[in-house]
C-alpha cells in the first residue's frame, strides 16, 4: 500500500515554502521601509500621487509584482498545509485546494492590473 | 485501533497542539501565518483603489490612518517579526544544525523581535499620536 498522500509527498511545497520565506523577509523589510519611512510625505499616510509616482518606475512595478507572486503563493501554500492536518478526504482536499487557486489567481489578476497600467505615466 | 482513530478525530486539536517550547514557536507561527494571509488578501484589494483614480485611493488611505486601523497595522508588524525571524530559525532548524539550540534561538527571536516591534512602531504611530 502507497504511503503518498494523493497531492504528492509535499516535499517540494515544503521545500519551496523554506525559499520563498527567506526571500520574503528581504523583500518585505525594504517594502516596510518605503512604504512607513523612506519617501513618504510628511503627514505619514500615503497619497496617490506618491504612490502612482512610484509605480511610474518600471523597477517598482516589477518588485511588487515579484513580491505579490511570492507573498501569495507563501501564504496560500501555508494556509494548505494547515488544512493538511485537519481535512484528510478527497473530495475536501479538492475543495480546499480549488478554492485557495482561486484565490490566488483572482488576487494576482487584481494585483496586476492595479499596478501595470501605472508603468511609465509621468 | 477504531477507538484510537476515533479519540484523534474527536481530540484533533488537542492531540495536535501540546505545550512545549518548540510546539508554542509553531502553533505561534501558524496563528501569525494566517493572520498575515487575511492581511494580504485585504492589503492587494485595499491597494487595487489605485485604480479607482486619486480620491477613491486618497479616501481609503484616510481612513486607514485612523487610530483603530493604525493599531492593527502595527499588530501585523509584530505578526510578521514573528513570522519572519522565527521562520529563518525553522529554515536554520531544518536545513543546518539549529535544532541543536532551537530553545536559545527561540529566545533570540522573541528579543530580536521586540527590538525591532518597538522601532517601528514608534516609526508607525507617531503621526497618528503626534510624539
Amino acid at each position: 500500500m502507497s504511503l503518498r498522500h494523493p497531492a504528492g509527498s509535499g516535499a517540494l511545497l515544503w521545500f519551496s515554502q523554506r525559499v520563498t520565506g527567506v526571500v520574503l523577509v528581504l523583500l518585505l523589510a525594504i517594502h516596510f521601509a518605503l512604504q512607513h519611512f523612506l519617501g513618504t510625505p510628511s503627514s505619514g499616510v500615503l497619497d496617490y500621487a506618491t504612490v502612482s509616482a512610484r509605480f511610474a518606475n518600471p523597477l517598482y512595478v516589477a518588485f511588487d509584482l515579484v513580491f505579490v507572486v511570492l507573498a501569495l503563493a507563501h501564504g496560500l501554500n501555508g494556509v494548505w498545509m494547515v488544512t493538511e492536518d485537519f481535512f484528510h478526504k478527497p473530495w475536501q482536499r479538492l475543495v480546499i485546494w480549488s478554492t485557495l487557486a482561486t484565490v490566488g489567481v483572482v488576487l494576482l489578476a487584481l494585483a496586476v492590473v492595479t499596478v501595470v497600467p501605472l508603468a511609465g505615466q509621468a | 485501533m477504531k477507538s484510537t482513530k476515533m479519540y484523534q478525530q474527536k481530540h484533533a486539536f488537542e492531540t495536535r497542539y501540546r505545550w512545549f517550547t518548540g510546539s508554542f514557536a509553531w502553533i505561534l507561527h501558524r496563528v501569525s501565518g494566517l493572520a498575515l494571509v487575511l492581511y494580504l488578501l485585504l492589503h492587494i484589494y485595499s491597494v487595487s483603489f489605485l485604480a479607482k483614480g486619486s480620491e477613491a485611493f486618497n479616501a481609503v488611505m484616510q481612513a486607514y490612518a485612523s487610530p483603530a486601523f493604525k493599531i492593527g497595522e502595527v499588530l501585523v508588524w509584530a505578526a510578521f517579526l514573528y513570522h519572519a525571524l522565527n521562520g529563518l530559525r525553522v529554515v536554520w532548524m531544518d536545513l543546518g544544525k539549529g535544532s541543536l539550540f532551537h530553545k536559545k534561538l527561540f529566545a533570540g527571536v522573541f528579543v530580536l523581535a521586540g527590538l525591532l516591534f518597538v522601532a517601528g512602531a514608534y516609526g508607525m504611530l507617531r503621526h497618528t499620536f503626534g510624539w
